[in-house]
């Protein structure tokens, strides 16, 4: 639900939290990045750092700068100031990223936590279970069937939190219990109503269903795409996973190694929270590909 | 040049305030965890305060010096000599070119800061030289130091031998291992019920072995939530303490499932459980020099009491804090 006014609550000396509601609707998230932008182009003495979630924005700030009393009068003013999400605009990068759907890698790591950690089904065969889809053919046409959206950045370096634009690919999924102790680089995981890339190999808790040969954090400063941090996607970014076999996947690899990957993104429009929503409305949300 | 001939436990090159200005592409600050020792050391050698040193966990490392140069210890006092003579703490030295600095394990405190006049000259990182251990990336080659490396020095040297900090401007570790840490409640305070603020305020935390620079967990009674955190949407995820992703502050007490984790220099920047507290940047000294075994013992402070503590810390961070 989104409250009336935004919450403030405090983070220590240094930080104050913003929150717009108490659920995940993307219409939170718009807010939350909506203020982030205007944080930032509003120069405010004193913000330190702003970092979206799902439905709030956590402000670092320096105290000498400004106390909290200002800046939570400050930041209220900019939240009002952002009106109903409708009126919100926000720049959007889209990505093309290639993923090979139910691939041998991720299934390799599945067999392994089978075999170490506890039984369980093949993720894909559960996620399409769960959410009540025909096969797992079905999972990889709702999943690649979308637009995802970039809600924030982050937990580790780099490493994206998506959501799915079309409601009629929305999927949800309970996290391992207990979680894997690894996961291959560039292995697509879902996880409650989210998506991850997984950046580096590491340990993790959602369902893995794909693996992409394209890195989305690379600090060696190959690719001029990355921002200096060696970070691919900003929030509000959008991501569509395009479906690749074995030999396209090699391919890809292959090119990535020797540098010459071209990264497809398309940077010509903004996001417009009001044509999305009136997109939104025309559509049977019962609906599935 | 500084050669490392064994890298103690856990020895990392940071500079301070970190890398500041990147969580929002999840980049924590890193930087050393007592912030106060670090910036006194570099006082002590006269650096710029940006410049970077290291920080040394529980055992330090054996160095050999390339250069004449005058380097400082300041924090914990992990035995240090210089070719067999004792090294003080909290004084500047002076080395000769081929000297090796053997330091031992820690009589007191937790980490020891070592400032070399010019600085590590380790290559900058998103503006900063700390390590970045989540990524892999800053300091020297992205991780603790390794035997066999070689850090260069900054070219721009200052400082001499003898000058001392004031006793009144160093942190004074407890002699019983009980800390008492200020804690401020938010920004999930409401997620907890009375019963167990009670025990966070009322009770001693042990900290885990499992403790490190992304997290320090605590070990300490049960928690209890208020509906709040039990009548919530599935998105939330199961446990009580589960919230939907959000932002997290460096300091944040996490707390995942029953145990609550102190999310340190190079933590994650968010996730999905709550934080109840924040621990306030005054206190982190204390984080840094406590050992796993320690108690603390939390003490509720405004947020406007936890600002003037930081000020005061930074006050004694200048350099009016040296004697020569």
């Amino acid at each position: 639900m989104k409250f009336d006014e935004p919450r403030f609550a405090p983070g220590g000396d240094q930080y104050l939290q913003v929150s717009f509601g108490d659920d995940a609707t993307l219409e939170l998230n718009f807010l939350a990045l909506g203020l982030a932008s205007a944080t930032r182009e509003s120069e405010l003495p004193g913000i330190v750092d702003t970092n979206p979630g799902y439905n709030s924005l956590l402000v670092e700030y320096d105290a000498d700068a400004i106390s909290f009393p200002d800046l939570e009068r400050e930041l209220r003013a900019l939240a009002d100031g952002l009106g109903p999400s409708d009126d919100l605009e926000l720049q959007s990068r889209l990505l093309y990223l290639p993923v090979m759907y139910l691939d041998p890698w991720t299934r390799a790591c599945v067999d392994d936590y089978r075999e170490k950690i506890a039984e369980r089904e093949y993720d894909p065969d559960f996620v399409a279970q769960v959410n009540g889809l025909e096969d797992v053919q079905q999972l990889v046409r709702t999943h690649s069937g979308t637009e995802h959206w970039a809600v924030t950045i982050g937990s580790i370096p780099g490493l994206p939190l998506l959501r799915p634009l079309d409601p009629r690919c929305a999927i949800y999924s309970p996290k391992y219990n207990p979680a894997r102790t690894w996961t291959p680089q560039g292995a697509i995981g879902v996880g409650g109503p989210s998506t991850s890339i997984y950046t580096v190999a590491s340990p993790g808790g959602y369902n893995i269903i794909g693996r992409t040969p394209v890195l989305v954090f690379d600090p060696s400063g190959r690719y001029s795409v990355f921002n200096e941090g060696g970070v691919l996607l900003r929030p509000a970014d959008r991501v569509k996973f395009v479906p690749i076999g074995l030999e396209e996947f090699a391919y890809i690899e292959r090119r990535m190694q020797d540098g010459t990957y071209e990264y497809n993104f398309v940077g010509y429009d903004t996001f417009s929270v009001s044509a999305y929503n009136t997109w939104v409305a025309t559509l049977d949300h019962e609906g599935r590909f | 040049m500084i050669d490392v001939i064994e890298p103690g436990l856990e020895t990392a090159v940071q500079d301070y305030p970190g890398r500041k200005g990147q969580v929002g592409l999840g980049f924590p600050p890193s930087g050393p965890i007592d912030h106060w020792s670090f910036r006194l050391a570099n006082l002590l050698v006269e650096n710029p305060p940006n410049a970077a040193g290291l920080e040394i966990a529980f055992t330090g490392p054996t160095l050999r010096f390339g250069e004449d140069a005058a380097i400082a210890l300041t924090g914990s006092d992990m035995q240090a000599t210089l070719d067999g003579q004792p090294v003080s703490v909290w004084e500047s030295v002076a080395v000769r070119a081929g000297q090796a600095l053997a330091m031992s394990y820690s009589l007191q405190g937790g980490r020891a800061y070592l400032a070399v006049a010019g600085g590590i000259d380790a290559p900058l990182f998103l503006g900063s030289r700390s390590t970045c251990v989540l990524a892999s990336v800053g300091g020297w080659e992205g991780g603790p130091l390794e035997p066999g490396q070689t850090l260069p020095v900054g070219a721009e040297r200052g400082g001499d031998a003898g000058r001392r900090v004031r006793v009144e401007a160093r942190p004074t570790l407890p002699r019983d291992k009980t800390w008492s840490i200020d804690c401020v409640r938010g920004p999930n305070d409401d997620w907890i019920d009375d019963v167990a603020h009670a025990r966070w305020f009322g009770e001693g935390w042990m900290i885990s072995s499992r403790s490190n620079r992304i997290g320090f967990r605590l070990e300490g009674p049960d928690w209890t939530f208020t509906p709040k955190a039990r009548d919530k949407g599935p998105e939330n995820g199961d446990d009580p303490s589960n919230i939907i992703d959000h932002g997290y502050p460096v300091g944040g007490v996490n707390l995942s499932g029953q145990t609550p984790i102190i999310l340190m220099n190079d933590g994650l920047s968010l996730g999905g459980f709550i934080n109840p507290y924040t621990i306030p940047h005054s206190e982190f000294w204390k984080l840094g020099q406590s050992m796993p075994g320690d108690t603390y013992q939390f003490r509720e402070v405004t947020v406007g009491e936890a600002q003037e503590r930081r000020r005061a810390i930074d006050a004694l961070c200048k350099p009016d804090a040296i004697e020569s």
